[in-house]
């Protein structure tokens, strides 16, 4: 179109007139009912269809034109978060979902999600919470309590209560008990010895005096048309109790007396959550219609030494119940039905107002789903409970910059593996040539071998695994799919060679020294070589896999590896950081490349270092070794390392320049981060081949179209 | 009950005949009475048939004498002998629901784990009834680590010893009837909490409704964020399709004219 005319970079979000032509286009389509691949009774997937695709012209300095397969059939629905536990000494942030799993993220390093439990269908966790020396226990209602091994990444151990579903959880001030509240009516207390806990004693109801900051389980309480549920209470040391319950209401008691003390009507709806700040001057809660207020102690008058709880801030982020709530000195956490992690800084606690302390809001995950066999043009979508794998449709049309081809063949589901038990899958993986899948649960790892034969499919399951092949945090093929690499949760490196229709176990790389500080990541380099691994505090190790030997690591830094992947032919290593730096690192030289060097001189640009999510996937081009494709969940980016870096000044999302400038104006304006918004919300993207790109997307309206029922909001005119 | 036979024709009996029928009567009724316990209808009937024979026959002799002391002996060897058989009949039930019983026990006995493991687990259960609760807790738990820690061990030693049959190597044992309650409470809670977030009572509505409020209040309406309802005649479209097929395929047999 005109960016094509002009020459210019390729036309980014501010292309205004073709985006709103492309959603009227999307309209039509929806409102005419004709989607291709719709299926009855399955409106998600009938909305999202394969857009044929879509032809980018690139600049005029061989960015080059691709055709873009626009893929939204990817029905990823996240699970509501359910429990959050804040720990002050490290700054991270537990935060336990619906469906068992239980993530960590850590606040320093902007906002990552670092590490991860794969979720269970019996565990329905109610309470979570930080004990003494980092560990993080979790207790739910089928009775037991959890403690989670933050080094091994897997459970260390799991103790019955023996009281009925438990439904709170706390710890003592110092974290060397823990209180739980079981549904029996009893209150037992743990004393956390250094392996595991350990029953201590049992209080009847009436014995709470001895407690101080307790949590207690549902009470009912005065009868009004329906009965009253308490969902939170808070116990401050002054004797204050808080309690919210759901009639909306927020209400003071005096513990010694027994009385009510002050009542706040806040909400209609009820109000679900509460969290109490350390110093205890200020609390949170949360309701079921999405608002969080906040809660200050504030003194009468100016000068008077009186205090009194007083509703300051009402903030709306979500849509959906908020469900868990925390306060950490600087900060207002919460998250609920409608799957958003909300951080809120607050602005009277934060000392330096920078772009740090605006609001974060996590929805996409910070790991991939999705992997892609290039040969097939297959992608392999990972569930909670299944995988489905999809071949993509194609199109014989061209077209100019801009259109929308019509697809000739639709999309195809060709496979939908179901996992048995109730484990959910931590990782999966394809081959690039589309024959083999193996993927993992926290106690069994499978691995299938596809036979092809003209358009059928047919699986057939590897039996004998090795005894000590147990669960695997990552796996990855290799690219002429003749070995497999599997990160196991011992922290050893397993490789392994396919041969027909099994395997045989090649080598295991033992852990090294360092404290696991992330999930590991793996890359593979295309010939053969190399091999990649992070994750641990000492920094990415590279292994040369023909010899079966450590080859050199990477010095650590101080941030958790996002993403990872070796270029093809000149073996560079490329790491991003999770606070948006990216480096080269050339493996044969066991150094950092001169273009890694100026770049971390001159620094990246300020737009790019405070960009949000963190970059999930990088990956190269065959024929172009100056580029790197890298995407993360708003756009991504083609870094061309031949053009020059921009500074700080520059506009770092190309603008076009317009045409009565000249050409060398141009040419002084274009710089090598050639960034492109049109794929937002983006959970994948890949380069196919030269000239094809695949795109997966999931816009968030699908995902809240997924959710429970919200409350009613009455609005007026409607 | 007794069976109505076509009496042959028999002359009225003379009155002598039936008042001669007087002292033997009574043998015969004492009989009769006996056997009617058990209505056999030829026994019941057949004295009056031998009368009748008799009276036919010899109509000029008397009847048979009968003592009432023989009388009496057949009576109750008779009685003797249908005693007999209906014993007889209940010891072979008897017999026939013991060797039945065995067989269940048999067939209830081979689905059982082997005893030892059982005894392993009914005195783990008897001293949790019987220690209080907190020293209950640590045995529960020392046996579950025992066993959980064997069970892992096995893992770490060599693959081969995994699959040797010795009973506390490679499983965790558990009692199913506790894994129900507590399934059975989990259930209850969950379901608790379902109610009370989103049963009846609370003011929830649908995602669609939720996001169609704002467009409802745009200065140009827009329709609802999910305006069709592809769930709608699901059924009705699949027959509609199946008809098509098969029009299709009846289309396509008939030679075209």
């Amino acid at each position: 179109m005109a960016a094509a005319e002009r020459g210019a970079a390729r036309p980014t979000g501010d292309n205004r007139t073709s985006r709103r032509r492309r959603r009227r286009r999307e309209h039509c389509l929806r409102t005419s009912g004709l989607e291709p691949g719709a299926l009855p009774g399955q409106s998600m997937r009938a909305r999202a269809h394969v857009w044929p695709g879509r032809r980018e012209a690139g600049a005029a300095r061989g960015m080059g034109e691709f055709k873009v397969h626009r893929v939204r059939f990817f029905n990823y629905v996240p699970s509501g978060i359910r429990c959050v536990a804040y720990n002050n000494q490290s700054n991270r942030l537990a935060v336990s979902r619906t469906d068992g799993t239980v993530e960590i993220y850590n606040l320093s390093a902007n906002y990552f999600q670092e590490k991860f439990f794969p979720g269970h269908e019996s565990r329905a966790t109610e309470a979570l919470c930080w004990a003494a020396g980092q560990r993080l226990f979790s207790a739910g209602l089928n009775g037991e309590i959890i403690e989670y091994d933050l080094q091994a990444l897997n459970i260390k151990y799991a103790v019955d209560a023996f009281g009925g579903p438990i439904w709170s959880m706390t710890t003592n001030p110092s974290g060397s008990q823990l209180l739980v509240g079981c549904e029996d009516g009893s209150v037992k207390l743990f004393q956390i010895t250094p392996d595991k806990i350990q029953f201590e004693r049992n209080f009847d109801r009436q014995k709470r005096s001895t407690i101080h900051k307790m949590i207690v389980d549902r009470q009912y309480m005065g009868v009004s048309k329906r009965k009253c549920i308490v969902w939170a209470v808070a116990f401050l040391s002054d004797g204050t109790v808080i309690s919210a319950d759901s009639a909306g209401k927020v209400q003071f008691w005096d513990s010694a007396t027994g009385t009510l003390v002050k009542s706040h009507l806040i909400t209609n709806a009820d109000v679900q959550s509460i969290a109490v700040a350390d110093q205890e001057d200020s609390f949170v809660v949360g309701t079921a219609e999405g608002t969080v207020f906040h809660f200050q102690l504030v003194p009468v008058t100016s000068n008077s030494n009186e205090k009194q709880w007083v509703r300051t801030k009402p903030f709306q982020h979500h849509t959906h119940d908020v469900r868990a709530v925390a306060h950490s000195p600087t900060a207002l956490i919460s998250g609920g039905t409608d799957t958003h992690l909300v951080i809120r800084p607050l602005m009277e606690k934060v000392e330096v107002k920078n772009y740090d302390a605006a609001l974060r809001k996590i929805t996409f995950p910070h790991r991939r789903l999705i992997s892609c066999s290039k040969k097939r043009q297959l992608l392999l979508f990972q569930f909670a409970h299944h995988l489905e794998l999809w071949r993509l449709g194609s199109t014989v049309a061209t077209g100019k910059n801009g259109d929308t081809l019509p697809l000739s063949k639709n999309a195809d589901h060709l496979l939908h593996l179901k996992t048995k038990g109730p484990e959910n899958i931590i990782c999966s993986s394809i081959s690039p040539c589309g024959s083999w899948i193996a993927y993992s649960t926290a106690s069994r790892f499978f691995l299938c071998r596809l036979n092809y034969e003209h358009d059928n499919i047919s699986l057939k399951r590897v039996s004998k695994m090795p005894a000590f092949l147990r669960s695997a945090l990552q796996i990855l093929f290799s690219e002429d799919s003749t070995k497999l690499f599997v990160a196991s949760n011992q922290g050893s490196l397993h490789v392994m060679q396919l041969v027909e229709g099994s395997f045989k176990h090649l080598h295991a790389f033992q852990p090294l020294s360092g404290t696991v500080e992330a999930m590991c990541l793996l890359a593979v380099s295309p010939d053969g070589n190399w091999l990649a691994a992070s994750g641990t505090s000492a920094g990415v190790h590279v292994y040369n896999v023909k010899q079966l030997k450590l080859h050199c690591t990477v010095p650590a830094y101080n941030f958790p590896v996002t993403a990872l992947a070796i270029a093809p032919s000149t073996n560079n290593l490329v790491i991003a950081h999770s606070d948006q730096q990216v480096f080269e690192y050339s493996i044969p030289d066991k150094q950092y490349t001169e273009w890694s060097r100026a770049v971390q001189k001159q620094g990246f640009h300020h737009l790019w270092l405070q960009r949000d999510t963190p970059i999930t996937h990088i990956s190269f081009h065959p024929k172009r070794p100056m580029h790197i494709l890298l995407h993360d969940a708003y756009m991504f980016c083609i870094i061309d390392k031949s053009l020059p870096l921009p500074s700080d000044k520059t506009l770092l999302y190309n603008p076009l320049p317009p045409m009565n400038e000249s050409d060398v104006v141009r040419r002084r304006t274009a710089h090598a981060f050639k960034i492109s918004k049109i794929y937002k919300p983006l959970l994948f993207l890949d380069l196919l081949d030269e000239r094809t790109l695949v795109a997966v997307e999931r816009p968030l309206d699908d995902i809240i179209a997924q959710l429970p029922p919200p409350i009613k909001k009455k609005k007026f005119g409607t | 009950m007794v069976q109505l036979r076509p009496r042959a024709s028999r002359t009225p009996a003379s009155a002598e005949a039936m008042v001669d029928e007087g002292p033997p009567a009574s043998e015969e009724e004492a009989e009769h009475g006996l056997l009617l316990g058990q209505p056999s209808s030829g026994a019941a009937a057949e004295p009056l048939e031998e009368d009748e024979e008799g009276d036919d026959e010899f109509d000029d002799e008397a009847p048979e004498e009968l003592t009432f002391a023989s009388a009496q002996v057949e009576a109750r060897e008779e009685e003797r002998r249908v005693w007999e058989t209906v014993r007889r009949d209940k010891t072979l039930l008897k017999e026939k629901r013991k060797r039945r019983e065995e067989l269940f026990i048999e067939q209830k006995k081979r689905k059982l784990l082997p005893d030892t493991i059982l005894e392993k687990l009914a005195t783990a259960s008897q001293t949790d009834i019987k220690k209080s609760p907190g020293k209950l807790k640590e045995v529960n738990l020392q046996k579950k680590n025992e066993e959980c820690e064997k069970g892992s061990g096995s893992k770490k030693v060599k693959v081969q010893k995994v699959q040797s049959i010795s009973q506390n190597k490679s499983y965790v044992a558990l009692r199913l009837k506790d894994q129900d309650l507590r399934d059975s409470r989990q259930q209850a809670a969950q379901a608790f909490i379902h109610n009370s977030l989103y049963g009846p009572g609370t003011n929830r509505t649908t995602v669609n409704k939720f996001l169609s409020l704002a467009n409802k209040r745009l200065p140009v309406k827009k329709a609802a964020a999910q305006f069709l309802n592809n769930a709608w005649g699901t059924q009705k479209k699949q027959n509609a399709k199946k008809f098509k097929r098969r029009w299709m395929i009846r289309r396509m047999k008939t030679p075209k004219k």
